[in-house]
């Protein structure tokens, strides 16, 4: 008998080269529509805003601070979503013993992770091309702030799928749930522009902490006032305890 | 050998419960085809996933030390956007086979030539069914879980199949789901029956069938 975890790896990656296409598998440039979607959307955004004249909250870059803020939470909230759904809709997977609840899980987290990994590579490197933006002060910050919001959307949307498979209302819900996230999360602001107990009330969300966190990497002289490290890890860890506990509960019981 | 030891499963869906499987332990020899049989609607098919592992017990253990296939005849895993290659290399990544030899395998069994490349969802059932089984027969397991293989494909195809498996037959073996005395008959050394959540083993096919048939009339 071989190692369970090379037998998983195995599974994970197979997985993964699956999803690439069935999610796009029907479109002419494929997989690729994943990556460019979200970047030219961006774009367009950019685009609109900088015509009205709209200045940055911070910098002088429109683009590399909506940018900055709006990765990030992409990242992130495309997990959560993802993840709620993930299991349920490739159920007929799970008739091969050798795939477990969790395999779709990661094999799905690793492939937006990656993905939106590509699209911020890309958007940057253009910007700074561009002369738009200078290059980042604090890679490595930038690059663990994204690792921890990745580890938040894997904990929200394993909590979701939990909570999803016990009551499918949830589904819609969370959507309701989530939507003001987008704008309480500093995408187009920086928390300082508000009084202390708004910003106070602000610092509550855990995503707002993940991009402020990215963007003191990015700028270097941003100094937030509201990032705390820590409690973006302890909010992150809860979860992914509460999603895989859970996932562990109710693997493999459910009714087809 | 398969081995259950007091396995516990049942299903609850809108305040009714239905038991399965009530606290059975009882081994699956190795070395015998197995015929399951059991009414509509007894569980016979939860039984399947329950050895192959793809759905787990409420409670207890099931053993297996022997390479188990996944049940078999079902295209569930499939995914309708790829291609029929694409699929055949999804299953071979994933039991770690070499991924190009399968898809030859596959191709030179299925006949589906051309439609190889197409996506599964333009298939016809009977196209799927062909891709399904070739599948599962470029694996070598030592024992294949057959959940009710209805008629694939013309008479040429079925005696392809037949063929094939008779082949494997003589290094694996079978646990098989089916509603025909004749198949069960044909395949099976030993029958089991599943009736009420209470899973009876028998030394011969003829007996379990002629206690399933009482049990049809009460």
């Amino acid at each position: 008998m071989e190692g369970v975890i090379t037998t998983q790896a195995r599974v994970i990656g197979a997985l993964v080269l699956r999803e690439t296409r069935t999610a796009f598998g029907d479109t002419q440039l494929g997989y690729l529509w994943a990556v460019v979607t979200p970047t030219l959307s961006t774009l367009v955004l950019v685009f609109i805003f900088s015509t009205v004249g709209r200045a940055p909250a911070f910098g002088t870059s429109f683009a590399l601070f909506f940018a900055t803020g709006v990765f990030p939470f992409q990242t992130y909230s495309k997990l959560s979503n993802s993840l709620m759904t993930a299991i349920s809709s490739s159920r007929g997977l799970l008739s091969y013993p050798l795939v477990k609840e969790t395999d779709i899980l990661l094999s799905k987290y690793i492939l937006i992770t990656l993905t939106y990994f590509m699209i911020i590579i890309v958007f940057f490197t253009t910007l700074v091309l561009f002369n738009d933006a200078p290059i980042p002060v604090r890679v490595e910050e930038c690059g663990i702030a994204f690792f921890m919001l990745t580890l938040l959307g894997l904990g929200a949307g394993a909590t979701n799928a939990v909570i999803f498979r016990l009551w499918p209302t949830w589904k819609q819900l969370e959507a309701i749930i989530s939507r003001p996230l987008f704008f309480l999360s500093g995408i187009f602001y920086v928390p300082s522009d508000f009084p202390t107990d708004i910003v106070k009330l602000l610092s509550w969300n855990p995503v707002l902490h993940g991009i402020e966190w990215f963007r003191e990497g990015y700028y270097g002289n941003y100094d937030s006032i509201v990032l705390d490290r820590t409690y973006l890890l302890t909010v992150a860890t809860i979860l992914l305890l509460i999603g895989f506990f859970g996932e562990r509960l109710y693997r493999k019981k459910s009714i087809r | 050998m398969i081995e259950f030891q007091e396995v516990h499963k049942s299903y609850r869906l809108k305040g009714v419960t239905k038991t399965i499987l009530n606290k059975l332990t009882t081994r699956f020899p190795t070395g015998k085809n197995i015929g399951i049989l059991g009414h509509n609607g007894a569980g016979k098919s939860t039984l399947m996933r329950l050895i192959a592992g793809a759905e787990l017990p409420d409670s207890g253990r099931i053993k297996r030390n022997v390479k188990i296939s996944w049940p078999l005849g079902f295209g569930g895993g499939f995914a309708g956007k790829m291609t029929g290659i694409e699929n055949v290399r999804f299953v071979a990544r994933m039991y770690g086979e070499d991924t190009e030899r399968m898809v030859e395998f596959v191709e030179d069994f299925s006949e589906l030539g051309p439609s190889m490349t197409l996506p599964i969802q333009t298939y016809s059932s009977g196209m799927k069914a062909r891709l399904a089984f070739g599948v599962s027969m470029a694996i070598n397991f030592e024992c294949y879980l057959i959940d009710e293989v209805t008629a694939v494909g013309d008479r040429r195809f079925k005696r392809k199949c037949d063929e094939v498996f008779e082949s494997k037959l003589k290094h694996a073996n079978i646990i098989m789901i089916s509603h025909s005395e004749r198949t069960i008959k044909k395949l099976c050394d030993t029958a089991c029956l599943l009736h009420e959540g209470e899973l009876i083993m028998y030394d011969s096919v003829d007996e379990a069938l002629a206690q399933h048939r009482e049990n049809q009339l009460k």
